[in-house]
C-alpha cells in the first residue's frame, strides 16, 4: 500500500455512493420494522384462523395495532442477565445474529434493479452471509449458562449444518439453469416462465430446507418449547429477546423474498419489466405474502419431528434427492437438450419426494427399533 | 487515503483479535475472536477487490469451520473457570514462537512480485470455475475423492459398532 497508487476502492467507502447505500439500507431496515409488526401480528391471525378462534383483535381495528403494542411492552421490560452467564458473550448474541439478516437484505431485488445494492454474487452473498446465521445462535446457546439453552444451541447448530447442504445443492441447481449468481440476472430470465417450471425438484428441497433454517415447524427442535422451553433464547428477557423475534421474521421475510426471486419470477415473471416498478413492487409483495403464508400453513398442519427422524430425514432423503437434481441438471445442460426435459426429470423427481413422503405418513410406522415410550405408544397407534 | 486508514484499522483489528484467540481466558471467547479474526482477513480481500474469494472466506471459514469448532465446545465438558493452559504449555509456546520465527523468515526472504494494485481482481466467476472444472480437473476429482475417504473414515473411527 503505498501512495502513489491508491486502490480505487477507497471511493465505495467515502464518495456519494456510501451516502447512496445508508439512505437506501435505512429506508429498507424502515420497511423491515413495519413488516415485522404486522407479521407477528398476520401469524397469529392466520393460525388463529387455522385453528378456528379469533386472534388478537382488541387493539385498534381488528386488533391491527397489536403487534405495536406487543413492540412497546417488550422495549420497557426489565433487561435480566442470569448471575451464570459469560457477560459479553451473552450480551452480543443477539445483535449478531441480526447482522447476517441484514448483510441478506442488503443484497436482494425488490424491484428492477432496486436493492441496496445489487451484487453480482448474489447467490453466493446470500449463503455466505446466511452461514454466518448460526454463530449468534451458538454464542446464545454457550453464554446463557443454561443447559437447555445449550441443548438448543446444539440442536441448532446440527440442524442447520446438516440442512444447509440441501439448501445450497437447490439453489446451485437454480444457478446451473440461469448460468448467472446475479439476482436481478435470474430474475429477468425468469420472463416467460419462473424457475420453479424447471427446477419443481429443487423447489420442494428449498422450501422444506428453509423451513429447517428458520426453525419453523415441523422442524423446530430447537426452539421447541414443550420438550426444551424456549431453546437457546430462553434465559433472554426484554430488547435482547425482542432481537431474536426481529431476526426470525426479518428472516422469515429476507428468505421468502429471495425464494421468490429464485423460484417464482421476483419481480420479473408476468409482464415486471413493461409495467413498470409499481407492478414490480405489487408482484415481490404478492409473491413473498403467499411464501410466508404458505409457510404459516405448513406450520400449522404438520406436527414437530424427532430429532433422529429430522437427521435422517435430511441425509438419506434430501441430500440425495439434491444431487440427483444436480447430475441430471448437469447432462441435459452440457449436452443441450430440450429444456422441456428438465421439467420432466424435475417433475419427476419431486412427484416422487413428495409421493414418498405422503407414503411415510399414511403406512403404520415399525415400531422394531424404537424402545421404552415411543415403543408403547407406536404399538397402540398400530 | 481513505482506503489507507481503513486497511489500518482492519489490520489492527485482525491482529487484536487473533491476539484475542490465544490470550483470552476461556474457549468459547477464542472460538469467537477467531470468527472476528477470520472475517477481518475476509474484508481484507474485499480490499484486494477478489470478492469471490471474500465471500468464499466468509462461507467456509466465518459459517463452517468456526461453527464446527463451536459445536465440538458444545459436545465437550467445558467449566467457565477451568484452564485453558496445561502442563503442555511450555512446549507448546516453543512451538508457537519456531512456527512464527519459520513464517516471518519466508516471509521476508520472498520477492514479492509487484504491488497488490496490479494484481489481477475481481476475476469474473465464469473464469475461476473453468479453470478450476476444466483446466484443473483431474487435481480436482482427486482432491473430493481424498476427502470423502477422510469422510468414510472419520465415521468408521467414530461409529465403533459393539464387537469391533
Amino acid at each position: 500500500m503505498n501512495g502513489a497508487s491508491p486502490l480505487p476502492f477507497g471511493d465505495v467507502f467515502f464518495g456519494w455512493s456510501w451516502l447512496d447505500a445508508i439512505i437506501r439500507i435505512v429506508i429498507v431496515v424502515l420497511i423491515m420494522t413495519v413488516v415485522v409488526v404486522y407479521l407477528t401480528y398476520g401469524e397469529r391471525k392466520v393460525v388463529a384462523r387455522i385453528q378456528q378462534r379469533l386472534g388478537p383483535n382488541r387493539v385498534g381495528p381488528w386488533g391491527l395495532l397489536q403487534g405495536f403494542a406487543d413492540a412497546i411492552k417488550l422495549l420497557i421490560k426489565e433487561d435480566i442477565r442470569p448471575r451464570a452467564a459469560d457477560r459479553w458473550v451473552f450480551e452480543f448474541a443477539p445483535f449478531l445474529t441480526f447482522i447476517p439478516v441484514l448483510m441478506v437484505l442488503a443484497a436482494l431485488p425488490f424491484a428492477r434493479d432496486w436493492g441496496v445494492r445489487n451484487v453480482t454474487l448474489g447467490l453466493l452473498f446470500v449463503n455466505a452471509a446466511l452461514g454466518l446465521n448460526i454463530v449468534g445462535i451458538m454464542m446464545a446457546g454457550l453464554g446463557s449458562g443454561n443447559k437447555y439453552a445449550l441443548l438448543g444451541g446444539v440442536r441448532a447448530a446440527a440442524q442447520m449444518i446438516s440442512y444447509e447442504i440441501p439448501l445450497v445443492i437447490s439453489i446451485i441447481c437454480v444457478a446451473m439453469v440461469a448460468g448467472t449468481l446475479d439476482l436481478n440476472a435470474i430474475a429477468i430470465l425468469q420472463e416467460d416462465r419462473p424457475f420453479l417450471l424447471l427446477q419443481p425438484l429443487a423447489f420442494v428441497i428449498f422450501f422444506t430446507a428453509m423451513l429447517s433454517e428458520l426453525h419453523r415447524a415441523p422442524f423446530d427442535i430447537p426452539v421447541a418449547e414443550s420438550e426444551i422451553v424456549g431453546g437457546y433464547f430462553v434465559e433472554y428477557s426484554g430488547i435482547r429477546w425482542s432481537m431474536f423475534q426481529l431476526t426470525e421474521y426479518a428472516s422469515l421475510w429476507a428468505f421468502s423474498i429471495f425464494g421468490s426471486v429464485v423460484f417464482l419470477g421476483g419481480w420479473e415473471f408476468p409482464m415486471g419489466s413493461d409495467w413498470g416498478w409499481g407492478w414490480q413492487l405489487f408482484l415481490t409483495f404478492v409473491k413473498s405474502l403467499a411464501w410466508i403464508i404458505a409457510v404459516m400453513w405448513v406450520r400449522t398442519t404438520v406436527p414437530r419431528l424427532r430429532i433422529d427422524q429430522l437427521m435422517s430425514f435430511c441425509w438419506k432423503v434430501l441430500l440425495p434427492m439434491s444431487l440427483v437434481q444436480l447430475l441430471m441438471n448437469g447432462f441435459i445442460l452440457v449436452y443441450d437438450w430440450p429444456q422441456e426435459l428438465l421439467t420432466l426429470t424435475s417433475g419427476i423427481g419431486a412427484a416422487a419426494l413428495v409421493g414418498f413422503i405422503l407414503y411415510r405418513t399414511a403406512r403404520h410406522p415399525s415400531v422394531a427399533h424404537l424402545v421404552g415410550a415411543y415403543k408403547r405408544a407406536g404399538a397402540q397407534a398400530q | 487515503m481513505a482506503t489507507e486508514i481503513l486497511w489500518w484499522i482492519f489490520a489492527a483489528a485482525i491482529v487484536g483479535t487473533a491476539l484475542g484467540v490465544v490470550f483470552s481466558g476461556s474457549v468459547i471467547h477464542s472460538a469467537i475472536f477467531l470468527i472476528l479474526s477470520l472475517a477481518g482477513v475476509g474484508a481484507m480481500y474485499l480490499f484486494l477487490m477478489v470478492e469471490f474469494l471474500a465471500l468464499v472466506q466468509f462461507l467456509i471459514y466465518g459459517g463452517a469451520v468456526t461453527v464446527l469448532i463451536l459445536l465440538a465446545l458444545m459436545l465437550t465438558r467445558m467449566g467457565a473457570g477451568e484452564k485453558v493452559n496445561g502442563s503442555q504449555a511450555p512446549a507448546g509456546f516453543m512451538v508457537a514462537v519456531a512456527l512464527a520465527a519459520i513464517l516471518v523468515s519466508v516471509a521476508v526472504r520472498t520477492a514479492w512480485p509487484g504491488d497488490t494494485g496490479d494484481m489481477p481482481h475481481n476475476i469474473a466467476i465464469e473464469a475461476v470455475s473453468e479453470k478450476l472444472f476444466l483446466d484443473f480437473g483431474a487435481p480436482f476429482v482427486i482432491a473430493s475423492a481424498l476427502l470423502l475417504v477422510a469422510l468414510i473414515g472419520a465415521i468408521v473411527l467414530a461409529r465403533q459398532e459393539d464387537g469391533e
